[in-house]
């Protein structure tokens, strides 16, 4: 079994204060393995980003704690925190997060000039790994002249552009047709595959969920179930079904039922982007089989 | 990240907002435009000073008179500058005139310990009646007199300095006789002019034909005066007071000193002077007053500079704090990506330090391109410099351009310290949700 690289103790994350307090997350223990794909399912507004940006050591938590490799991190130096956030940490926002009026070349360089990389070096990682999401011929324009899914294409370029060893992609797929769609998965798969990349995907999309090693189901800031997809028999005994405390109905949510079907009030806008749910996947176990 | 890109995107970050830099940039160039500008004419002021200083025999130049002499020439203006009331009458003394140095003095102000006893010298008043020379048939009025002593060096606009050891007569011609006796700054050096006295009982004329080795440009101190070398003095001297007996021709008013002013305060020469009933009169006592003038009105505009850069700075506060908000997305990006606070906190500065800087460059420009018109200005036909040709008003001093560059840029580093502050303590998930 593959070493522990992320996880969490009873992680709780409380929004506002006094009066305006909202708990996003209740208490979430997780343990992520390094090449492991993990994705994390449930409805619009029940803590899937806020995990990820705890994850990603974006934001502190409330109370818990997370550890990276075996050390906690609440006490990690600056220094350090900023290294793994711009050279082991790739990040895919869930509402792309680009520098509007710079060129799409430059938004893919921009981890790669917080590091530092000489000009033509990063211009040849920034072009190739534009060349990944087959957008390269885009490189020269306005980021904000482009269609929703390129830019979000741009957002992955940008993710993977320092070879992080672990990305994070919230709703990577959210804005892309099924087509697309299932070129960056097959991509980000093979990442997964090819460098051991572990891939921590929140997404409403059960076909994308069923491709992952595991999928952590969350509703109101908890994890209702935490389920090993079957599909690799190699799997050794640790990896199993790890359903969590029946007292919720984990039947939430199943293959058909991926849209969340009510927006709550404070996340409408967020809501918005999950729009796009129902599609037609191609069967990506032939393509992968070679 | 690298310092070129750093420094880059500060540049482009100010460019992204050409208008609000700009302006920003403007209040930024009051401020400096003014203060280099007060720099400048306290530097060209001080410039000529010293020229005259220079001219004056430097800094170790004494001008001695009796005691008395002093005391009566205040007295005679009420004690000006004290705050005593008028001085007394007193029988005793002869109070309204100046009162003769003794020849006692004089053999104890040598042995004063400071000054340099070859370097004393009676000041004899030179009764010229007029100037004429051999190009021209018009006689004019000249007051000369002999180069004061010490360590001199007349500020001239062409030849040289008088050779004191010379036996010829020689003088530096004050510079608006060149025209006048016929001759150009470029053909008036090796010519002999006449200097003609005139016997006050006989009317007779006697004429001293004297080298002109250099001009004189004009300044304060000289006060039109042209300087004969000693010889020509003494024998001008001797002519004017032949008819009058030794006691009174041997009388001294007025001595001329130097004085070595590296290891001794002129207060401590003074003290000692007054032991002997004398009074001595440094340089800065002369021009000290037209000094003082100067550095008040100048004061006062400096704080005027720096009243200016305050409002500068706050504008720059202002900017940065508006361009802050508006890119906190990007911010929060930054940092999501892994920059760190202090490279937020660097970048943000940067930009203050430029605005700052162009600021200062722009100002500094500006106020050297007006100075030297004016210069050219005031020293062209009818200016009011026009006799003055070795007094540059501005003057400006690269320790001056650098000075305030670099204080510019430090007071708009502190201004942007506010601002860059804010945007380096960003949460970047906060940032990032910033709509
Ligand atoms: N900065 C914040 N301040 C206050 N409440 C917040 C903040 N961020 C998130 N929340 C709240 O926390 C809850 C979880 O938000 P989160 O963005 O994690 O949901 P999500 O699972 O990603 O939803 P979606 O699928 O719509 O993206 C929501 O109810 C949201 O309103
Ligand atoms: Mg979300």
């Amino acid at each position: 079994m593959s070493k522990i690289l992320l996880s969490t103790r009873s992680l709780r994350k409380t929004y506002g204060k006094r009066n305006n307090k909202f708990d996003a997350l209740r208490g979430i223990t997780i343990d992520i393995h390094e090449g492991e794909t993990v994705a994390i399912i449930g409805k619009s507004g029940s803590g899937k980003s806020t995990l990820m940006h705890l994850l990603a050591l974006l934001d502190k938590p409330s109370h818990g704690e997370i550890t990276l490799d075996g050390h906690p991190t609440a006490k990690l130096k600056s220094r350090r925190l900023n290294s793994i956030r711009n050279k082991e940490f790739g990040f895919v926002f869930q509402s792309f997060f680009m520098n509007s009026n710079d060129t799409v070349l430059n938004n893919v360089i921009l981890p790669l000039k917080i590091a530092g990389v000489g000009f033509r070096e990063r211009r040849r990682r920034a072009i190739s790994a534009l060349k990944t999401v087959e957008l390269d011929d885009k490189r020269n324009n306005k980021a904000n002249d482009l269609s929703g899914g390129q830019k979000q294409r741009v957002c992955i370029a940008r993710a993977i552009v320092n070879n992080p060893k672990v990305i994070f992609a919230d709703e990577p797929t959210g804005n892309l047709d099924s087509a697309t769609g299932d070129k960056i998965i097959n991509l980000l798969f093979r990442l997964n595959k090819e460098k051991g990349i572990t891939l921590i995907i929140v997404t409403h999309d059960q076909d994308l969920a069923n491709k992952c090693d595991r999928q952590i189901n969350i509703k109101d800031g908890r994890i209702v179930s935490d389920t090993a997809n079957d599909f690799e028999p190699d799997d050794d005994g640790d990896d199993e079904i790890r359903e969590i405390v029946g007292d919720d109905d984990s039947d939430d949510w199943d293959d058909e039922d991926a849209i969340p079907e009510n927006f709550e009030g404070d996340n409408n806008i967020d809501g918005m982007l999950d729009r796009r749910r129902h599609v037609k996947h191609i069967d990506i176990d032939e393509e992968e089989d070679d | 990240m690298r310092i070129i890109d750093i420094i880059h995107d500060a540049n482009a970050n100010l460019l992204r907002n050409k208008l609000r830099s700009f302006l920003t940039i403007l209040a930024i160039f009051i401020g400096s435009f003014s203060i280099i500008s007060t720099s400048a004419i306290q530097a060209g002021v001080n410039d000529f000073i010293d020229q005259q200083v220079d001219s004056y025999g430097g800094d170790g130049y004494l001008a001695v008179v009796a005691k008395d002499s002093m005391d009566a020439l205040q007295g005679l203006r009420g004690s000006m500058g004290s705050n005593s009331g008028p001085i007394e009458y007193n029988p005793d003394k002869l109070q309204t005139g100046m009162s003769p140095i003794t020849d006692e003095q004089i053999e104890k102000l040598k042995k004063v310990d400071g000054i340099d006893p070859d370097s004393i010298v009676k000041e004899q008043t030179l009764n010229i009646a007029y100037v004429t020379s051999k190009k021209t048939d018009k006689k004019y009025l000249i007051g000369a007199e002999a180069l004061p002593p010490g360590n001199i060096r007349v500020e001239l606009t062409t030849g040289n300095q008088l050779d004191l050891r010379a036996d010829e007569y020689q003088i530096l011609l004050e510079r608006k006789y060149v025209d006048a006796l016929g001759y150009t700054d470029e053909d008036v050096i090796g010519e002999k002019i006449k200097l003609v006295t005139v016997d006050e009982f006989t009317k007779k004329e006697k004429t001293f034909e004297a080298k002109v080795v250099g001009v004189i440009a004009p300044g304060v101190v000289s006060m039109g005066y042209s300087y004969t070398n000693n010889i020509l003095a003494d024998d001008i001297y001797n002519e004017n007071m032949k008819r009058y007996p030794d006691e009174v021709k041997n009388m001294t008013y007025a001595i001329a000193a130097s004085f070595d002013y590296k290891n001794h305060s002129a207060s401590e020469i003074k003290d000692k002077l007054e032991e002997i009933g004398l009074s001595g009169m440094t340089i800065e006592d002369i021009i000290g007053t037209i000094k003082t003038f100067f550095d008040v009105i100048l004061t006062v505009f400096k704080i005027f500079g720096f009243i200016a850069l305050i409002a500068a700075a706050i504008g720059i506060i202002n900017t940065l704090f508006m361009s802050v908000q508006e890119r906190t997305r990007e911010i929060g990006l930054d940092k999501a990506l892994g920059m760190s606070s202090v490279r937020v906190f660097f970048s943000f500065s940067l930009e203050a330090i430029m605005l700052g800087f162009w600021g200062s460059v722009f100002g500094i420009t500006v106020s050297i391109i007006l100075g030297n018109i004016c210069n050219a200005i005031f020293h062209a036909e009818g200016g009011f410099l026009e006799s003055f040709p070795t007094f540059n008003l501005v003057a400006y001093t690269i320790q001056d351009i650098i000075a305030v560059t670099a204080l510019i840029m430090v007071i708009a580093f502190l201004a942007g310290t506010l601002p860059a502050r804010r945007a380096a303590h960003k949460n970047p998930i906060d940032a990032l949700r910033y709509e």
